[in-house]
């Protein structure tokens, strides 16, 4: 089903935060929001789970910081329980084993709370709930920003292959856009609570139009080693 | 004159009963880059703090010149900038505390000509740490490494707070003012991007061990180690490495 959200706006203590913003997102559509920091990324990605949770969809969100989805008072297997029973998912544990194994979480101990845990343990497990049930729509805010290169590679195709067997969209908010342009079929370039540039993504990269884009593909990649 | 050296001679540092760092030995000349990679755990940080003189090593030493290395008071540039600001006190006052500790007068424009290398504004001096931006806030803890003109600056995951954009900004920034001013840069980082485009050489820890030192092209292109390979070929699937292999 394709997926749509029309005139989102965020306004805070007098400030437009985001313009007006529509979007499409077609099933299974791999789609990259990229901008600089303080653009409006994880502004729009939560006015987008907000509006899209209103239509009933089934969205899953991972945000940048798992502060934002753990409590550090309760146990990790009560956060575990507790979006089982929101999601409506009879407990499966061996669904849960596979997913912890898969993403190296499997030797932490369920009964610490978040702050026994290190950030990138926090990071997988908050992943590894939003992977619980079958979203429509996976919105994942910088989920490797926590993690080391081959844990966060690992996580990356993790994420493609159960978004590719559930047929799961993803929207990908990163700065990253060497992550982008591997991940991702379509690009979005936010820019002072904008969409300024919508195109697909291999496009976007060789032929970007607006200053946005062309600052960001500007900086995609490190020097080649002297 | 031989040029100056920080030595890391065979140092293992404990907590508890655990080794977090193990027989370390490596070696960094003025004005050259070491980049240490690995992944979280491994010890990057814990180098930085036996380096800084934060945990004393249950073995081995640590020299600049052949003399303690806290003789040559180094530096420190945190992952998270406005950490290491106190959040009452304006960035004037932050910035100019090494040059307080070190009780060593310096001229009256140093300062003023830092910001200018830096591109930060004189007048952002008087803000407080909430009043400027984390890329700014960064450049300011650069101004505050720089100023006592330290020959050995340790930068703790200096790009990871900031934006791509920023992030290649300031990694030019650092190698311009090394060139400027000669210090010596050892650099712990997990973008492997970064390390391979600005070391001189990249030292490989793994749960407290070094599993290599080779330069970044060797990195690159044959890793030495099996975990090498692994993080290698890691950053190319994550787009960090895609234009560099």
């Amino acid at each position: 089903m394709t997926l749509s959200v029309s005139n989102l706006c965020v306004e805070r203590a007098g400030c437009t935060l985001l313009h007006p913003t529509s979007l499409t997102i077609q099933p299974r559509e791999r789609i990259g929001l990229v901008g600089e920091s303080g653009s409006g990324k994880s502004t729009l990605g939560h006015a987008l789970v907000d509006a899209l949770r209103g239509q009933n969809v089934r969205v899953a969100h991972v945000p940048q910081s798992p502060d934002e989805a753990l409590d550090p008072l309760r146990s990790m297997s009560y956060h575990w329980r507790e979006a089982e029973r929101a999601l409506q998912c009879t407990p499966d544990r061996q669904r849960q084993q596979q997913l912890f194994r898969a993403l190296q979480i499997h030797q932490g101990n369920l009964r610490k709370r978040p702050w026994g845990w290190s950030r990138g343990m926090q990071q997988r497990f908050v992943i590894a709930m939003a992977l619980i049930g079958s979203p429509q729509l996976l919105v994942l805010d910088e989920p490797t920003s926590a993690l080391d290169p081959v844990v966060a590679a690992r996580t990356m195709n993790l994420l493609d292959s159960v978004l590719e067997q559930n047929q799961t969209s993803m929207f990908l908010i990163t700065h990253d856009m060497g992550l982008a342009a591997k991940r991702v079929t379509r690009l979005l370039v936010m820019d002072a609570g904008r969409i300024a540039e919508d195109a697909p993504c291999s496009s976007l990269l060789q032929a970007p139009v607006t200053p946005a884009a062309k600052a960001l593909t500007r900086h995609r990649t490190w020097p080649a080693p002297c | 004159m031989a040029s100056a050296v920080l030595r890391i001679e065979d140092v293992s540092v404990k907590r508890g009963r655990l080794f977090t760092l193990e027989h370390i030995s490596l070696s960094l000349t003025a004005g050259r880059t070491l980049a240490v990679v690995g992944e979280s755990g491994a010890g990057k940080s814990t180098l930085i703090a036996a380096v800084l003189g934060l945990v004393r090593p249950a073995s081995g030493t640590i020299s600049w010149n052949n003399a303690p290395v806290h003789h040559c008071r180094p530096a420190l540039v945190m992952q998270e900038p406005r950490a290491g600001f106190n959040p009452a006190l304006s960035i004037r006052q932050t910035v100019m505390e090494p040059v307080v500790a070190s009780g060593k007068p310096i001229s009256a424009d140093i300062l003023e000509q830092l910001c200018g290398q830096l591109e930060l504004p004189v007048d952002l001096l008087n803000r407080r740490p909430g009043e400027i931006s984390i890329g700014q806030a960064q450049r300011a803890s650069i101004i505050r490494a720089l100023i006592a003109a330290p020959p050995l600056i340790l930068f703790d995951e200096p790009l990871s707070a900031l934006d791509a954009v920023t992030q290649k900004q300031t990694a030019q920034l650092i190698a311009e003012l090394q060139k400027a001013y000669g210090f010596a840069a050892l650099i712990v980082t997990h973008d492997l991007g970064y390390a391979a485009a600005y070391g001189d050489e990249i030292a490989v820890l793994r749960a407290g061990r070094i599993e290599e030192v080779t330069s970044p092209r060797e990195f690159v292109s044959a890793p030495g180690t099996n975990y090498g390979c692994q993080l290698r070929d890691a950053a190319i699937e994550l787009g960090a490495l895609e234009q560099t292999v």
